[in-house]
């Protein structure tokens, strides 16, 4: 699944700062093909979760709004290197995305 | 130079004592022998002007590939006051459809709109300065009697504005007087702070560029139609492509113009691995951007000695100067500091030529997509209402060839970023 996300955690303080960056076409259903003039079928991620070495951190639900290839950053207290983090995505047609990464210490 | 040109001849004569050189021509090397597809258009035909641009041709007027005549008007005598309606000038004054607005380039009175430019002067205390209305009429209608070097557009003989119009823009004019007012330092262009760009353009969470890199690195080991990919000849291109991509743009004598990465990818992929890669194809941008960025940290070194190159720069060097389009504008009026670089074009900060080159393929944020060298030139013709030429157009060749030259020795950094 590297393909469809890249993560990055890095230690700031006492917190993880993750990064990500999904590889989705986020398809509203709202647009219409101008070829055909018909409605292009709606295809985006609906749920997103994060776990923290498989303790969920975060969960979110999403809708039509997130640009295509969406970036989601968030920071997680009490993480420290050596942790790992996860994310799991399921789009509105029930294809599951994941990733994992680990958190890294300071540059 | 010389120990360069010495060097090249080392690398010939290295593929020819070695058979097994010549399946891995070394890319200094300037050879005829380069396998490239030579016939075809190098872009995906017919070629139609980008989704989202202006769908509006300006066939009249000069393209970098067409010279068409344009002459100055001659002043128009007028005795008297002109008679206009300053309210009617001033919404012609702003009015953005017809090449811009005179706030792209002119801070203007209390009316301003906001975020002004400041190519040409302040004009905001106009009616203060005693010009007559026969000399505002014709500076406007066209000024290129009096200058013909002049940044300003024709307004009037480029029918941009009728003679009505003008008038009325005059009359609008002899209504400035007093300084404009700015509510912050943001809105005067005197002391807008000019944009620097401090995003790290290689951080693939910042740049969505960079995942065309990674994709250019895959398409780069992906077999092709005929079973080969670019791998098979180039093993090691870290090492291989470390310089080569800052010595491009170059002149190809079999096609007799002067090519960039983005078409050499094209042609040779067709020659080669029988891939379809045309320019602006999201496999070409990607292949182009991953080649550039094998050269990251290099300084742009085009060959500014040899023959064809020193023909294709003097070439590129006239269209730089060459006045295109409605607005009857060269790129040397908006992009060197004598005329109207390093100043404000509406809120738009208008670079020089050096520096304007080192981050192509860049990622516009403003647009979400990658842009190559030849779609910015082809943009900036648009902007200018001149028709575009098609993708990988000789002209396209030349003008970069002079732009790279003018760059040489600043440090190549692809993808790049930018608004």
């Amino acid at each position: 699944m590297a393909d469809e996300m890249k993560m990055r955690a890095t230690m700031q303080g006492d917190v993880a700062d993750v990064k990500v960056r999904m590889t989705h076409i986020m398809e509203t259903g709202l647009r219409k093909d101008a070829k055909t003039d018909k409605f292009i079928p709606a295809h985006f991620i609906d749920q997103i979760v994060a776990t923290l070495n498989g303790k969920t951190v975060l969960d979110a639900q999403w809708g039509v709004a997130i640009a295509k290839n969406p970036f989601i950053g968030f920071r997680i207290k009490g993480a420290k290197p050596g942790d790992k983090i996860a994310i799991s995505a399921v789009d509105n047609l029930g294809t599951k995305y994941g990733g994992e990464t680990t958190v890294v210490a300071a540059k | 130079m010389k120990s360069k040109s010495s060097l090249v001849v080392f690398a010939l004569g290295i593929s020819i004592a070695a058979p097994i050189a010549a399946v891995e021509p070394a890319p200094e090397a300037k050879s005829n022998t380069i396998p490239l597809e030579l016939e075809k258009p190098a872009y995906a035909t017919p070629w139609v002007r980008y989704k989202g641009w202006p769908e509006e041709k300006w066939n009249e007027y000069s393209t970098l590939s067409t010279l068409k005549p344009s002459l100055p008007a001659n002043p128009m005598k007028i005795e008297g006051a002109i008679v206009g309606d300053p309210k009617k000038g001033e919404k012609l004054a702003f009015d953005r459809t017809r090449g811009g607005s005179c706030v792209a380039c002119h801070v203007m009175g209390k009316p301003t709109p906001s975020m002004p430019g400041n190519v040409g002067p302040d004009l905001s205390a106009y009616a203060t300065w005693g010009r007559s209305d026969e000399y505002t009429f014709n500076y406007i209608y066209d000024h290129r009697s009096t200058n013909p070097n002049t940044v300003m557009a024709p307004w009037g003989t480029h029918k941009l504005f009728s003679a009505d119009e003008i008038k009325d823009i005059v009359a609008f004019l002899k209504t400035q007087n007093s300084p404009a007012e700015f509510k912050d330092k943001l809105e005067n262009p005197a002391t807008r702070p000019v944009p620097v760009e401090t995003r790290d353009n290689l951080d693939p969470f910042l740049n969505e560029a960079m995942a065309a890199m990674e994709k250019g690195a895959e398409l780069f080991v992906k077999d092709g139609a005929s079973k080969k990919s670019c791998a098979s000849c180039h093993a090691d291109p870290e090492q291989k492509f470390k310089t080569w991509a800052a010595t491009m743009p170059r002149n190809e004598p079999r096609l007799g113009k002067v090519m960039g990465v983005e078409e050499f990818v094209t042609r040779h992929a067709r020659a080669t691995t029988g891939e379809e890669y045309p320019l602006q194809s999201s496999q070409n941008l990607s292949l182009s951007i991953y080649l550039r960025y094998l050269a990251n940290g290099q300084p742009i070194n085009v060959d500014t000695n040899s023959q064809a190159h020193k023909e294709a720069i003097k070439r590129g060097t006239e269209l730089l100067n060459r006045k295109l389009g409605q607005l009857n504008m060269s790129c040397v009026d908006c992009h060197t500091a004598e005329r109207g670089g390093s100043k404000w074009i509406r809120g738009q900060w208008l670079g020089e030529f050096r520096g304007q080159l080192d981050h192509f393929p860049t990622w516009r944020t403003s647009r979400s997509e990658i842009w190559d060298i030849g779609k910015r030139f082809q943009w900036c013709n648009v902007s200018i209402r001149a028709n575009e030429l098609q993708p990988g157009a000789p002209e396209y060749g030349d003008l970069e060839l002079a732009l790279s030259a003018l760059n040489n020795g600043l440090k190549i950094s692809v993808p790049g970023i930018r608004h």
